[in-house]
């Protein structure tokens, strides 16, 4: 697999503690990829400790929410000719080990989004109940727009081949790239993957679902994926 | 025209205060013509109905409304109902504009940084 064409996207807002350490470990596991920071409106040092890795830093002057991140991320990764980019969490949850594993189905054109799920085997995570009960939702919305099950709607482990990120940077969700992301991908005929990976619990750091976005978010999906099958794919 | 009742004249009277208010917003650049039209177009329409008697009973006849008064709230919330789903449609497409610039000014940032460093390795270089 030519690896040098894999850029690995960390979308991060107020990281420092863990950013540095997740730096290092893709580093460390995947040392044939790229890495791109996009800082969402960080207040702490987020983009000084990518840049003292050495690694470039795009900076978002507001906070835009991981969608926004991440469709910065494709930007960069189309202008920048990589075939494949890969989302992964500043925070620590997402082990790179599990790279090759995610990459693989994308890089041999087995499918165009391969997602790294924490239920399509036993993988030793556990969520809140609350947590719990929007995922069972979310899966049951997306295997109705699908007519498949994708187990893990919510999973920000993902790779993306290029075809994918060239559509993704112009019409991306904002704030959560989950259900109606899968739904719209699946609507403009890409094929969606899901490897098994396990996933720790954040190192520091906020997670991007904060409590207001926790009562907004059930909304903001169901609309949001209803939207997606209601539009044309253009 | 018929006799103006009291609620009437000071109904008429706020409207043409509310339309000076709002051209003079527009003059001192605090609002745009855009967004004045609906205001003013909104008093104006107010301000007819409230000196104009029989038109207000005819529109309240037209409308199976028993009482004037009501046919002035109506249109009054019927209007701040339009205004407000209009200025969401706005300020939806501002939020559009500004994700987009934000996204815009970290590309400008990356590349301005990308050409100071390179000019300070040409630097160090010669």
């Amino acid at each position: 697999m030519p690896s040098k064409h894999v850029l690995v996207i960390i979308p991060a807002h107020d990281e420092e503690e863990s950013l540095a350490k997740t730096l290092a470990e893709v580093r460390a596991k995947a040392p044939g990829v790229d890495i791109i920071v996009v800082d969402d409106g960080s207040k702490d040092r987020t983009s000084a400790v990518a840049r003292a890795a050495g690694v470039p830093v795009l900076r978002h002057c507001v906070n835009l929410g991981v969608g926004g991140a991440l469709q910065t991320g494709f930007r960069y990764a189309v202008e920048h000719d990589y075939a494949i980019g890969v989302q992964l969490d500043a925070d620590g949850q997402h082990d790179p080990a599990y790279l090759d594993a995610l990459l693989a189905p994308v890089s041999e054109g087995r499918c165009d989004v391969c997602i790294g799920s924490r239920w399509v085997s036993s993988t030793g995570y556990s969520a809140p109940l609350s947590r719990r009960i929007g995922m069972l939702l979310f899966s049951g919305v997306v295997k109705l727009a699908l007519g498949r099950r994708i187990a893990d709607t919510t999973s920000g482990f993902r790779a993306y081949g290029r075809a994918v990120m060239e559509v993704c940077q112009h019409d991306f969700p904002k704030d959560f790239p989950d259900a109606p992301l899968l739904i719209a991908l699946h609507r403009r005929g890409f094929r969606l993957e899901e490897v098994a990976v396990q996933m720790r619990h954040r190192e520091a750091g906020q997670s991007f679902y904060t409590l207001g976005k926790k009562l907004y978010y059930p909304y903001k999906n169901l609309v949001a994926s209803l939207m997606a099958l209601l539009r044309k794919p253009a | 025209m018929l006799f103006l009742s009291r609620a009437q004249v000071i109904t008429a009277f706020a409207a043409v205060g509310l339309a000076l208010y709002v051209l003079d917003l527009v003059r001192r650049r605090k609002l745009s013509e855009e967004y004045s039209f609906l205001w003013v177009v909104a008093s104006i329409v107010v301000a007819v109905l409230g000196f104009s008697t029989p038109l207000l009973r005819g529109i309240t006849h037209a409308l199976g409304i028993l009482y004037e008064g009501s046919t002035v709230f109506f249109l009054g919330l019927a209007f701040a109902t339009a205004t407000l789903l209009y200025l969401s449609v706005k300020l939806s497409r501002l939020g559009q504009e500004n994700h987009w610039l934000t996204r815009e000014v970290a590309f400008l940032r990356h590349e301005i940084e990308q050409l100071r460093d390179r000019a300070a390795a040409g630097g160090e270089g010669r």
